[in-house]
């Protein structure tokens, strides 16, 4: 109970760090900015036009999610080493494992609160525009908020051990990978060495497939999906995530704070 | 003294820290030890670069050492629950600017374990000890650095600890807020807890510390009282004459050289407690008149320089 207590302490204040960030509120501003674009996009088409619409609107909910995740997630731990408020944090009776996982909490809870507002824009929008709204929706919106779980875990990862301009790369370099992994197993799968083969598929299993999460093409076009389409992924991105984290933990436990 | 009369103690740490791909190493702790005993105030005074706050972050469980062993209440410093027995304040400190001072008392005290119903009694009654109680709903941000450094006093003391660290917790303030902090730390004392303070404001220690430790390069030189004068062969002396011949004069350069010092046949001779007798009476022989002999006393500062000159030569 005390160490769950302690997390939530870490993760409630980076919560409150976040909501006092002006920088955040301007990237949200830009976001909802570039999902109301999306009806000036779409009047350019005669056809598709709400699908055009939606795509836009999930495009900007991503990357601005993703781009939050990031330069946030980096920052997360390097602020507190930069500012030496993680002196005052780790001398107190909290594990270093609990302190992150508190920092990813927090973070993580609010990148969903944001993508719960960037959500409700898209509705808006879509609503104004005529475009339908359905269950496909809610599910491709909460597989983005299951896809940042795993690129913020990346990036406590890399900020662990690294600078925030590595860290970053990284991140962000491991995020576009994540999206072609499934590309990179298939064209594996083609080749006609077995060795090929297996170093593609084991490659595939240590990255992160992010191509997992995307289901924009669904909703946009009204496709329907199965309940599998979400379990699956999210159990992915709970376990992966998890995994990530155990990995930080113990880069972090070994870390000299000078 | 008795082990259970210490409440932290070293034994030979050793750190070495790495650069350029862990090639390079540079040792910043050679064996440090000392110990610390229940409820007096402990100063660990030393120049910068000496290795006093990387000894209080291994003590912290911020750095791991190489080697040796700490333990703080008869816990090793490497374990996470007994914090809860200890209180820091790191050197400059800087919290989160964007909470309230209550804010940042309940934050810790959460992350402290204290309890929901204990924590807004024990916020109020912090706030006002350590002054800032209008200044409780202000964001931290707007604090000087004396309330900051307040504050920082109060974080260490939020879930009633038995030793507390404070490092450099006068650096930076201006001479009310230097007194404001000592006036604190008295009483912490008084309360009894136990406060391990990293200082090099030696006016500080000799008023506030019941024994200090020096350490220079890496090595703790001196540990005990501040106030022990130095041995009586180097204690001190300072004569002034009246009257004093020019071939007196010249006699007493050869001997005392740099501690002779004067105008006209008005001179002042630093000279060796034992030796103050002799002079004396060649000063009568020799015509000149004793105006005065004052002891010199040994301070703190003396005992630093002595065991700071004797590591550098080393």
């Amino acid at each position: 109970m005390n160490s769950l207590d302690r997390i939530l302490a870490i993760a409630t204040n980076t919560v409150r760090e976040a909501i006092r960030d002006r920088v955040l509120y301007t990237l949200l501003f830009f976001a909802l900015a570039l999902i109301g674009t999306g009806v000036l996009v779409s009047t350019l088409s005669y056809v598709e036009s709400e699908r055009i619409l939606q795509d836009v609107g999930f495009a900007a909910i991503r990357v601005f999610a993703v781009a939050i995740a990031i330069f946030v997630g980096i920052g997360l731990v390097h602020r507190e080493v930069d500012r030496r408020t993680i002196f005052t944090i780790l001398s107190k009776p909290i594990s270093r494992s609990e302190f992150l996982l508190g920092k990813y909490l927090g973070l993580l809870l609010t990148l969903w609160l944001q993508i719960a507002v960037m959500g409700i824009g898209f509705v808006a929008v879509s609503w104004l525009a005529g475009a339908s709204i359905g269950s496909v929706h809610a599910a491709a919106l909460g597989l983005v908020g299951a896809e940042v779980a795993v690129v913020v875990a990346i990036a406590l990862l890399f900020s662990a051990f690294t600078s925030p301009m590595l860290a970053s790369l990284f991140t962000a370099a491991l995020w576009v990978i994540g999206h072609l992994s499934r590309d990179l197993r298939n064209l594996g799968a083609q080749s006609a060495l077995e060795s090929v083969k297996r170093a593609t598929e084991l490659l595939y299993r240590a990255l992160p497939d992010l191509g997992a999460f995307d289901l924009t093409m669904h909703a946009a076009r009204g496709i329907p999906i199965a309940v599998s389409d979400v379990a699956l992924p999210v159990l992915y991105a709970a376990g992966y995530a998890t995994l990530v984290l155990i990995a930080a933990s113990w880069i972090f436990e070994r870390r000299d704070f000078r | 003294m008795s082990d259970r009369d210490t409440v932290v103690s070293v034994e030979g740490l050793v750190k070495d820290y790495r650069s350029g791909f862990g090639l390079r190493a540079k040792r910043v702790l050679s064996g440090v030890s000392f110990s610390v005993r229940e409820g007096e105030i402990f100063g660990f005074v030393g120049p910068n670069g000496a290795g006093k706050t990387t000894t209080l972050k291994v003590l912290m469980g911020l750095i791991r050492a190489d080697a040796g062993r700490a333990t703080v209440l008869g816990h090793d410093v490497r374990e996470t629950e007994y914090r809860r027995q200890i209180g820091f304040l790191p050197e400059a400190p800087y919290f989160y600017d964007y909470l309230s001072g209550r804010e940042f008392l309940r934050f810790y005290a959460r992350v402290c374990g204290v309890s929901r119903s204990d924590r807004t009694r024990r916020v109020d009654t912090l706030l006002e000890w350590v002054g800032l109680a209008q200044a409780a709903e202000a964001r931290l941000r707007t604090y000087s650095k004396g309330m900051l450094q307040r504050i920082g006093i109060a974080q260490a003391l939020v879930h009633d600890p038995k030793v507390v660290f404070l490092d450099e917790p006068m650096s930076g303030l201006d001479p009310i807020g230097r007194k404001e902090i000592r006036d604190l730390i008295v009483r912490l004392q008084s309360e009894g807890k136990t406060v391990f303070m990293n200082t090099h404001i030696l006016s500080d220690v000799e008023m506030l510390c019941h024994r200090v430790a020096i350490i220079v390069q890496g090595e703790v030189r001196y540990e005990g009282d501040p106030h022990a004068v130095l041995g009586d062969d180097e204690r001190g002396a300072e004569i002034v004459l009246n009257g004093v011949s020019p071939a007196f004069w010249e006699s007493l350069e050869t001997r005392f050289e740099s501690g002779v010092r004067g105008v006209g046949d008005r001179i002042e001779v630093l000279l060796p407690h034992k030796l103050v007798d002799d002079v004396i009476g060649e000063a009568f022989l020799a015509g000149a008149h004793v105006v005065s002999v004052t002891p010199r006393r040994a301070t703190l500062e003396d005992l630093f320089l002595t065991t700071v000159e004797q590591g550098a030569r080393r």
